[in-house]
């Protein structure tokens, strides 16, 4: 039997009974449809955390106080909360391998002008967090060394903030009230969106040296810099990390984790999205193997109309070896069957997939500036060849069954 | 040389039996028989007498259990599937009591059905061949109806087309008018009678004395053997 007679004969047993086979092919849509907007959503979410890493930049490193977890991630900030000291942070400045250090204090308490009120994130922070952070003024000015000097009350507001307390009008020259205190705004920063799944516009940054006296503050919550241009990330990390050892007193242990005493936290950009992109390529692996257990029930309804093809077919199947059907033709004929089943099915599937993942992005994009519609080619390369891998693979089974029949028996069964 | 001399079936000592859980019930006793190319031969007997049975061996549908069948002096009995379905593709035919055209589908595609399997009969060619076999039985009006459209005559004569289009050695009709009423009967006959005018072997299974006349010679049997096998005197003219 020639190829061309087998799509044929493949595509006149799926149009025989198109409700039947939509319906077979329905554990198999859902199923190439669940693999291609899983993988999709975990490719797109890929590009939000490189997007909300590339937004601090590949040398930036930070530190938080606080004991690091049994496992090594952070469970256990609390304790030693206050172990970062503003003398720790002239120390790190003093060092040759790091610049640009930026110590913050995070403040809570609303934000309030006229009638209009919100619960912002206050950070006080010294102006190298603009350039770390990649902050641009949009409106007025970023606060400066003088600013942070005299400790005044200014502040810096995110677009979101401008937004809602002043609508439209200009807020730069405008006083609000922060907590207790009246701050001065003095510019608003351009929209950045997303930075790890915080909305950064509804932040209001004023100087780190205010933030300190009105707190009363002795220590830090979180410290960014970059690593010197001379020297590699690493190396000012371990720079960083045994300068606060010495101070603290901390002897890191000979054998196993160095970091197992410390009372701080250190990451670089690269191990921050390490971090993330392993979280995410492990929901993706969970969801897509629940996505390709639902291929496999569909590969067990495929299995399933075939044996009842078979056997509504019995005769057919007799007539054809009496006209001169090798069993190889009858064999091909059913696979081709199940094949072509599954192909459609599958192919149905990535389109109602693709579908799914417009309307995630279009939703998904409404909270994450960052997420983008993503489509992974090999995902849906994968998941076809599994459909028709499942459509053979139980095709067999059936195929078998008919091409084994004798032809006369074949005819004469009713 | 010696195949050009071998008769087209020579059968010696044909036994048959069938084994129901180790329950052997026979069904052919000892039959010997030669039909040469050409013959037009009558397989005449009661039902249950084994008439059947004995052309789907002749037909390579079925296994003998022991004797011996030399189709153009080969031993069936040593061919492999494959080599049996070549045959059955290229060199014989059959039309049966039941027609046996696949429902909803056109007669042009039942009659090309065979070619799917012919080794070859190029695709280009099978178009061409259907009209011409449809032609010859008097269908061409009804190229494109659905079988299940067609009366039971109608449907024998497609599944004639079917069975010439290969243009085989050997036709096999089991009870062709068997289902039919007596003028489409006469006009299925008609077209058997002119396959073997053409050339072609024909060997026809029937319990029905009439229907036999029409060949030029009979085998009778009962109860599982040949009781006779006569030349055909009183053929009734053509």
């Amino acid at each position: 039997m020639r190829n061309r007679d087998l799509l044929t004969l493949a595509t006149r047993g799926l149009t025989a009974n198109v409700s039947r086979s939509l319906l077979t092919m329905l554990g198999i849509i859902i199923g190439v449809g669940a693999v291609v907007l899983m993988t999709g959503i975990g490719k797109s979410m890929e590009g939000v955390i490189l997007g909300q890493i590339s937004a601090l930049g590949p040398r930036t490193l930070a530190l938080w106080p606080g004991k690091q977890g049994p496992e090594g991630g952070s469970a256990s900030l609390r304790s030693d909360f206050d172990a970062l000291t503003f003398a720790d942070i002239e120390a790190i400045r003093s060092l040759d391998t790091v610049t640009s250090v930026a110590p913050m204090i995070l403040m809570t308490g609303r934000a309030i002008y006229g009638r209009e009120q919100m619960e912002p994130s206050t950070v006080g922070a010294t102006p190298e967090f603009y350039s770390n952070q990649k902050i641009e003024i949009d409106v007025g000015r970023l606060h400066d060394e003088t600013d942070e000097r005299t400790a005044r009350k200014v502040a810096v507001i995110g677009s979101d903030v401008a937004a809602e307390l002043f609508w439209n009008s200009n807020p730069v020259g405008e006083r609000i009230q922060l907590g207790e205190e009246k701050f001065t705004v003095i510019g608003v920063v351009k929209p950045i969106g997303t930075q790890f799944f915080q909305n950064v516009d509804e932040r209001i940054i004023v100087p780190n040296s205010t933030a300190r006296a009105v707190t009363r503050r002795t220590y830090l919550d979180m410290v960014t810099m970059q690593a010197a241009d001379d020297v590699s990330v690493d190396l000012a990390k371990k720079d960083v990390e045994s300068l606060l050892r010495a101070r603290h007193g901390i002897i890191a242990p000979l054998t196993g984790d160095p970091t197992e005493n410390d009372d701080f936290l250190m990451r670089t950009a690269q191990q921050a999205q390490d971090t993330l992109g392993a979280v995410s390529l492990g929901l993706t692996l969970f969801i897509t193997t629940v996505a390709g257990i639902s291929l496999v029930v569909g590969g067990i309804g495929i299995m399933n109309i075939m044996l009842v093809a078979v056997t509504e077919r019995t005769q057919e199947i007799g007539l054809r070896k009496a006209l001169g059907a090798r069993r190889r033709d009858i064999l091909a004929q059913f696979l081709a069957e199940s094949a072509f089943l599954t192909f459609t099915g599958g192919l149905i599937g990535i389109a109602s997939g693709l579908v799914l993942m417009v309307i995630v992005a279009r939703v998904a994009g409404e909270f994450l500036a960052d997420y983008r519609f993503a489509w992974s080619i090999s995902s849906i390369v994968l998941a076809v060849s599994m459909a028709i891998g499942t459509g053979l693979l139980f095709g067999i089974y059936p195929a078998r069954k008919a091409a084994d029949l004798s032809p006369i028996e074949a005819m004469r069964y009713e | 040389m010696e195949k050009k001399t071998a008769p087209l079936i020579e059968i010696k000592g044909l036994h048959k039996s069938y084994f129901n859980d180790e329950l052997e019930t026979p069904v052919l006793f000892d039959i010997n028989l030669k039909i040469e190319k050409g013959e037009f031969v009558a397989i005449r007997g009661p039902s249950g007498s084994g008439k059947s049975t004995l052309m789907h061996i002749l037909g390579f549908l079925d296994h003998h259990t022991s004797g011996s069948y030399l189709f153009e002096g080969q031993p069936v009995s040593r061919m492999d599937e494959d080599s049996l379905a070549k045959i059955r593709a290229q060199r014989v035919s059959f039309v049966f009591q039941a027609f046996n055209l696949l429902p909803r589908t056109s007669v042009l595609q039942n009659v090309q059905l065979p070619l799917l399997y012919h080794p070859t009969i190029a695709p280009s060619e099978r178009r061409e061949r259907a009209e011409k076999a449809i032609a010859a039985v008097g269908l061409t009006d009804r190229m494109y109806n659905l079988s299940n459209q067609l009366s039971g005559g109608q449907k024998q004569r497609v599944a004639i087309a079917r069975a010439l289009i290969t243009e085989p050695d050997v036709i096999f009709a089991d009870e062709p008018t068997g289902n039919l009423d007596s003028v489409s009967g006469a006009h299925v006959m008609e077209a058997l009678e002119k396959l073997h005018t053409d050339g072609h072997t024909v060997i026809l299974v029937t319990h029905d004395q009439r229907t036999a006349d029409h060949a030029r010679r009979t085998i009778e049997i009962y109860d599982g053997r040949i009781k006779s096998d006569t030349p055909n005197v009183k053929r009734p003219p053509l």
